[in-house]
């Protein structure tokens, strides 16, 4: 038996809570692992459910009205779908990280970017009192930004975007968690930031063997440093591939994000590219959710089924069931 | 740097508009009482009055002759903190307010506090808790209280606690601590009632603004402990416009007590303007009227600094 | 068919936010205005000893007698005429003037003209409204026609404000800059394009000033400074009654639930436009 993965999703179904009957399912389904020290990224379209699933890992899904409906999501051993106060204080902010969605509007307005962080350090109760300071100013250095000691006494608006960003991964990583949840932490970012952002999760990856989940847009970006792809698609995670196989990816949605047909964040004015608009939540079609689009669909995708987990490597399935046609 | 700069101006603008607000008391009073019809001395001092006692009266109104003159010689005065004296009993317009202020500014500053007190909590707790029907009664009663004048409630109050039960007298007052708060207690029910309705109001609808911010999604992953996360996640990031609006409120609340005052015979600063209303004793009435509008200018000021202070979005 | 139809729209315009609130105000205010204008000219009991003073409230006098023996119900209607008038007065007067003065303001562009108005209109603002009018009655003397003027010469300054401010910002728009390239008259800018904009901020500003000018003409008469005996008028009531307070109730309570009831019906519109603004 090789070792137990850090994080085990595995037919999760989030839905959301429309009123006092009807439901909503918005994460349907997802299944993945993470394993330690593994940095996997997390693609898909605008409201393909990424957040959401990433909100799961920390327990704030009631704050959009969502709940786990179904499925299993295991972190370290402790079932997050039945966890309670106790154990979420003892997960949130100490075994794992989390660098919000909108970063740039993550540090505390009123509060001091050195107070923040001391706040995420002594989140161990056992750290010493005086030693806070010097810690915080570590960890700024560690997500390298210059001249620490001005910063911590600066607000949140003083800052730029992308020492926001730092800033938050700082907080992240001030308990030296197993895992960082980083939802598009270079979003809004220009293209040399970004880089810099990447090669800084790199090396934190490096330095303490932590697991990443990296949420983003831009596969072709997010590949060049994940050990995993994993691709989501109206909810459902469609294909898990190993970064380097990605060029002989075997759903046709991968493919066409790799090969940068469809640009992710303005999913609504090009996507006509490829055909219409891409599913919205509560108006997805039965079968494989992707037929619309897919250039290789046939009826039998359309067939009202689960798509099934086709396994084809140990960190490699597809949800396709036509994937052998499509080299073809 | 620049931030000093910017909180300097700010002051010397504040300052400024203290005395531009005293100013326009100045002026106006010095032309109303100009142009009100009939002439204010014979008026004041009734029919039959000796023309000698005019004569005074007219001088000391600061009414006869060349009116430029006179104004210059009227600030004068006034620059030199001379308030002048009341009309009815000639006692210093300046002693009369420092007589009669301490109390008002008592009142509101023990109905500000129970306010907040009372507000805090409900104004945070149905902001937080978001819950339909919660809100929809808050938002009714409130707005009842709202619209209800403060003699009305006083009234409803005299007549289950002073009438039906002997609990707050309506008349007399005492100055010292524990037993003014005996004839105090009513008349700060009702301004609290009041004040809480619209503070609570404020931090509602800011705090549910508060809670879907992302910063607080950030706080509860980060698992920052309730005490903190209550103070720096929820009511500090929410407080800045019900601290200014409390400055403003503060303002109002030296008309409410204006009325309150009346109803319950309280001899603070509110029933003395009423009184000199009555009597036309000019000088007492715009003494009073300068300390207000000083007062009002300088309480939303503090306002705004404290806003600024706990939260630095807020433009100063 | 098509009354039913009618019906529909009417609920279904009642069921989006705010709906319940607006309706409810309208109503309450209509019943007021109602019985106001029918108490006066039908069965109108407004004179001394039409019964025992102090009667309580009984089939025959609901609302019971006063120390004078007044019927209160009569008076309490018969206030509502007072009340409101004034009260309208006291709003539209100063609206009209404020949203006139407050549109001149937003086009001039003489820095020391601003700036001395500007001050003058900080300055009444610096003071709660009822203090201003306290303070003015000392000169003018006391009665509703003093009130009316004073409400006049300093309430538009918060409306001023309001319209000045909206027209900066109106003019500032493109339509306007366009307009004035075009060669339009200035006077047609503002009447077609400037006033509107600007008229439907104060006049909804104007809604909620309603309340508290309302409030504060009755507590200047509850002051004695606004109406004076006999005259029926809600806070001169109160005044009237609370002496009597200890065996009499109905003379303060009933004035003051009429009071209540007009403000609370203007604050429930209120608050049902705003919803319905915010769309929640
Ligand atoms: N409270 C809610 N009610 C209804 N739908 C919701 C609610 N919250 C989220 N959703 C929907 O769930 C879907 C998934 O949202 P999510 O934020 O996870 O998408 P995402 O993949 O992170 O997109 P993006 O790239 O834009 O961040 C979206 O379509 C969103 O509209
Ligand atoms: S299952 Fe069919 S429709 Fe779906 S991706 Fe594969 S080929 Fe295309
Ligand atoms: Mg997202």
């Amino acid at each position: 038996m090789s070792e137990q993965p850090l994080v085990i999703i595995d037919e999760l179904k989030i839905d959301v809570r429309l009123t006092r009957a009807k439901r909503l399912p918005i994460v349907d389904t997802a299944t993945f692992d993470v394993k330690r020290g593994e940095i996997i990224g997390l693609i898909g379209e605008s409201g393909s459910g990424k957040t959401m699933l990433c909100r799961s890992l920390v327990g704030t899904l009631h704050r959009r009205g969502a709940y786990i409906a179904s499925g299993k999501l295991v972190f370290d051993g402790i079932d997050l779908v039945a966890a309670k106060g106790a154990q979420w204080s003892e997960i949130r902010g100490k075994q794992i990280g989390y660098v919000p969605q909108s970063a740039l509007a993550g540090p505390n307005p009123v509060m001091l970017i050195g107070a923040q962080i001391e706040e995420a350090i002594l989140q161990d109760k056992n750290f010493p009192k005086s030693k806070v300071k010097e810690r915080a100013i570590e960890l700024l250095n560690i997500v390298q930004i210059r001249r620490p000691e001005v910063v911590m006494h600066q607000y949140q608006h003083e800052l730029s975007g992308g020492m926001k960003q730092r800033v938050m991964i700082a907080c992240a990583i001030a308990q030296q968690p197993q895992l960082i949840v980083a939802d598009e932490p270079t979003t809004g970012l220009d293209v040399t930031v970004q880089a810099e952002i990447m090669r800084l999760l790199l090396s934190i990856r490096a330095e303490f063997n932590t697991s990443i989940i990296l949420v983003s847009h831009d596969l072709p970006l997010v590949n060049q440093i994940c050990d995993d792809i994993v691709v989501m698609h109206a909810g459902t995670t469609v294909e898990k591939i190993p970064s380097k196989d990605i060029t002989h990816a075997k759903h046709p949605y991968t493919r066409a994000l790799y090969d940068s047909r469809i640009d992710l964040v303005e999913p609504k004015g090009k996507l006509t590219t490829i055909n219409g608009q891409p599913p919205t939540v509560g108006s997805w079609p039965a079968g494989c959710r992707f037929s619309e689009w897919c250039n290789f669909v046939r009826d039998e995708c359309r067939v009202p089924q689960t798509m099934p987990i086709i396994p084809l490597g140990p960190d490699h399935y597809t949800t396709c069931i036509r994937y052998t046609e499509l080299d073809k | 740097m620049q931030k000093g700069n910017q909180l300097t101006r700010k002051i010397i603008g504040r300052f400024l508009r203290a005395i531009s607000v005293a100013f326009w008391v100045m002026v106006l009073s010095f032309v109303m009482i100009r142009v009100a019809p009939g002439d204010p001395a014979s008026a004041r001092l009734g029919p039959g009055a000796e023309k000698a006692a005019i004569e005074v009266l007219r001088k000391q109104l600061h009414l006869g002759g060349n009116p430029i003159t006179q104004f210059f010689s009227y600030v004068n005065e006034l620059i030199h903190g001379n308030l002048g004296v009341s009309l009815q009993d000639g006692v210093k317009v300046v002693d009369i307010i420092n007589r009669t202020l301490p109390i008002t500014i008592y009142l509101i500053l023990l109905s500000t506090l129970c306010a907040l007190i009372v507000s805090i909590p409900i104004g945070t707790y149905i902001g937080w808790s978001g819950k339909g029907s919660l809100v929809y009664g808050f938002r009714g009663l409130t707005a009842i209280f709202l619209a209800t004048p403060n003699f009305f409630i006083a009234m409803v109050g005299i007549l289950f606690f002073s009438v039906r039960h002997n609990w707050a007298p309506v008349f007399g007052y005492d100055n010292s601590f524990p037993q003014n708060l005996h004839y105090l207690w009513l008349p700060v029910a009702v301004n609290t009632i009041i004040l809480s309705s619209v503070i609570s109001r404020v931090l509602f609808s800011s705090v549910s603004e508060t809670k879907d911010e992302e910063f607080v999604e950030t706080g509860i992953i980060r698992g920052v402990g309730r005490r903190r996360f209550f103070w720096f996640y929820i009511l500090k990031p929410s407080l800045a416009p019900t601290v200014v609006l409390l400055s403003y409120m503060m303002g109002t609340m030296l008309g409410a007590t204006v009325i309150l005052e009346t109803v319950f015979s309280l001899p603070g600063i509110g029933r003395e303007l009423v009184g000199a209303v009555l009597t036309s004793d000019y000088p007492v009435v715009q003494g009073i009227l300068l300390y207000f509008g000083v007062i009002t200018v300088l309480l939303s000021f503090i306002g705004d600094l404290i806003a600024y202070l706990l939260d630095r979005r807020v433009k100063i | 068919m098509k009354l039913k139809s009618m019906s529909q729209r009417i609920r279904a315009w009642i069921a989006r936010p705010g709906g319940v609130g607006i309706v409810s105000g309208i109503f309450m205010m209509l019943t007021l205005m109602i019985l106001g204008l029918l108490v006066p000219l039908f069965g109108n009991r407004d004179d001394a000893f039409v019964g025992k003073p102090f009667a309580p409230p009984s089939f025959q006098y609901p609302f019971g007698l006063d120390q004078l023996g007044r019927d209160v119900f009569s008076r309490v209607f018969n206030a509502v005429g007072v009340d409101l008038g004034v009260a309208f007065l006291g709003v539209t007067i100063p609206l009209a003037i404020g949203t006139i003065v407050g549109i001149f303001l937003g086009l001039n562009r003489n820095k020391y003209f601003l700036s001395v108005i500007g001050s003058i209109i900080d300055g009444i603002n610096a003071f709660p409204l009822l203090i201003i009018a306290i303070a003015a009655l000392t000169y003018l003397g006391p009665g509703l026609k003093s009130v009316v003027i004073i409400l006049s010469l300093t309430n538009w300054a918060r409306y001023a404000r309001i319209s000045r401010t909206k027209a900066v910002v109106v003019t500032q728009q493109n339509y306007i800059e366009a307009a004035k390239t075009l060669g339009y008259p200035k006077w047609r800018i503002v009447l077609k394009h400037i006033a509107p904009n600007v008229s439907s901020e104060t006049i909804a500003y104007a809604l909620s000033d309603f309340i508290l000018v309302i409030t504060v003409v009755a507590g200047l008469s509850f002051l004695g400074l606004a109406a004076r005996p006999p005259a029926a008028e809600w806070g001169s009531m109160i005044a009237d009654g609370r002496n009597f307070i200890g065996n009499a109730w109905w003379i303060v309570i009933f004035p003051g639930i009429a009071l209540c009831w007009a403000a609370v019906s203007l604050s429930f519109i209120v608050e049902g436009l705003s919803r319905r603004d915010r769309g929640v």
